[in-house]
């Protein structure tokens, strides 16, 4: 009996992390519906200025998506914990960092892709200028990877704890500061004509480093959490 | 004006400096006695179970001892 | 032909000769704390001349600049003791990082409090978003996550090692926050303050901040010694030295 190679472990990580979530598409919709209500807010609470909604929608947009996304980063492992599935993948022969890679890449698809889908639509309410689209999506297209990755270590390291919402909340904070000035200057040049390549560029660069070092670090992270 | 009262007016920022040094006192001296309270906790935690293990001992002792053992199983 | 060092160093990590060779030496770093502490004091209260700019509102430096340097020093020391931790496991590593947390997490309280204090009648106002104070602020939060997520666990050591991950994750964001809100200050030209402009600090002000630079120094070896003691008493509480301590302190 030969054992099947990696890229098809990895593509099997990967469809059974997506039929799961598929299962539960109400769960998908979740952050969508946050987002929007969070988003409906602020021109409630700031009067609906178009001058002041446009400044501001970059940033909002940015901060809503990455709320939203915190909100959805909890469920990452918890139901992979609870059925002792993750544990089954700890001690599987396959490299531990891949297979969570895969994860993920999956919770990414799942909880900010719609996200970024909608963001067209969240900036549209804000009457962010359409030029100024593109460099908002390009930013998320990077920025959520980015906080994606980052939001699995910290996951990661909470998985032997009970409570960890707002704790993860106090961990992610610190972290993605670089992320959300980077993604929200690029957006805030686009909109005064400014050239907004040099902070995307760094944000490309930081989600490079992420890709190859995060996983690992969520590897390590996870052998700590669950060594008890 | 006498020099301890132009001492403690800081040439007008004593609104500012004053609050400044006893915010760091504040917090350090909070800093050192929160531990000291702990040592004793922890302390006296250990002290009660030395005297939970040693009346154990005791307990057990004294059961192993009476001349007439009632049933006993096999 | 120095071999007793590494031989010394092993024994100094285990626990029992670290409570008493931290025992003996924390009362030496309290008085050197306090020494330091009150020449620091008088020379930056009393005798060190008022600032020919700022008044006498400048003598907040002596205890604001000695506190972050603090904030910043403590992180690295709680990071290497962490990164000792993770890869050699020794309980002792532990111990040192986590109970650095608290002590780190106070001085940059200390640092941000003083400094808005400084920065109201210098600047005209509390807070400003430059690059130095959001720096400090995002430290103090990772100082709060590194104490939240040890306290999460039920574990001490398993918490303490997932809060030793963290730190040292902090440890390689810092520069990287420091960088990006330098870069965020320069787009949005904010209020460009210079705090240490071209004027050199002259003597008279110098010396008593290194005398307070010391002191807080000394500070944090006395209470880092005596929150580790504590902390290995209740860690190791099952063991023969402990119950002798416990037995022998009324």
């Amino acid at each position: 009996m030969t054992s099947p190679g990696l890229a098809t472990a990895c593509a099997a990580m990967l469809r059974r992390d997506l039929t799961l979530a598929w299962r539960r598409r109400g769960d998908i919709a979740m952050p969508v519906l946050y987002a929007l209500i969070v988003t409906m807010l602020f021109p409630f609470a700031l009067g609906p200025e178009d001058t002041l909604l446009q400044r501001i929608a970059g940033g909002v947009v940015l901060v809503t998506v990455l709320l939203a996304m915190l909100l959805a980063l909890d469920a990452m492992f918890s139901s992979d914990i609870e059925d002792g599935s993750l544990e089954q993948l700890v001690l599987a022969p396959r490299p531990l960092a891949l297979m969570l890679g895969m994860k993920i890449l999956a919770h990414w698809i799942t909880t900010a892709l719609p996200l970024i889908v909608i963001a067209p639509l969240l900036a549209g309410m804000l009457h962010l200028p359409g030029a100024v689209m593109p460099v908002l999506l390009l930013a998320l297209l990077l920025a959520t990877p980015l906080l994606s990755l980052l939001g699995a270590v910290l996951v990661a390291l909470t998985a032997g704890t009970r409570r960890s919402g707002m704790l993860l909340a106090l961990m992610l904070l610190p972290l993605c500061v670089p992320a959300v000035i980077f993604a929200a200057g690029a957006v805030a040049a686009a909109q005064q004509g400014l050239p907004w390549l040099a902070p995307l560029a760094w944000l490309g660069a930081a989600l490079a480093l992420a890709v190859v070092l995060a996983p690992l670090a969520c590897a390590a992270a996870l052998r700590i959490a669950l060594d008890a | 004006m006498s020099s301890l009262q132009t001492f403690l007016a800081m040439g007008g920022y004593a609104a500012y400096v004053w609050p400044a040094y006893a915010v760091f006192f504040a917090v350090l001296i909070a800093d050192s006695v929160a531990p000291r309270l702990r040592r004793r906790r922890v302390l006296r935690e250990l002290r009660a179970r030395l005297v939970r293990q040693s009346t154990r001992q005791n307990q057990a002792r004294q059961s192993r001892e009476p001349a007439h053992p009632t049933s006993s199983p096999p | 032909m120095a071999s007793w060092i590494p031989l010394w160093l092993h024994k100094l990590g285990s626990p029992p000769t670290f409570y008493r060779f931290a025992g003996t030496l924390r009362p030496w770093m309290l008085a050197l704390a306090l020494l330091f502490g009150l020449i620091g004091l008088y020379g930056g209260l009393v005798l060190a001349p008022p600032d020919y700019q700022q008044g006498d509102a400048y003598r907040i430096i002596f205890i604001h600049v000695p506190s972050a340097w603090m904030s910043m020093f403590i992180y690295g020391v709680m990071g290497m003791a962490a990164f000792i931790a993770l890869v050699w496991r020794i309980k002792l590593a532990e111990v040192v990082a986590m109970e650095s947390a608290p002590i780190g997490a106070a001085f940059t309280f200390i640092t941000l409090v003083t400094g808005s204090l400084w920065g109201k009648p210098m600047w005209g106002t509390w807070w400003t978003w430059d690059a130095r104070l959001t720096s400090e602020l995002v430290l103090l939060f990772l100082y709060l996550g590194v104490i939240g997520l040890y306290h999460a666990f039920e574990d001490r050591r398993q918490g303490a090692r997932a809060a030793a991950f963290l730190a040292i994750i902090g440890i390689i964001n810092v520069p990287i926050v420091h960088f990006s809100v330098n870069w965020w200050n320069t787009l949005h030209q904010g209020s460009t303050v210079n705090l240490f402009g071209p004027s050199s600090i002259v003597w008279a002000m110098l010396w008593p901040l290194l005398c307070m630079t010391l002191a807080t120094k000394f500070y944090y070896a006395a209470s880092l010694f005596r929150r580790v003691r504590t902390d290995l008493l209740a860690l190791e509480g099952g063991k023969d030295w402990v119950r002798k301590i416990a037995e022998s302190e009324a």
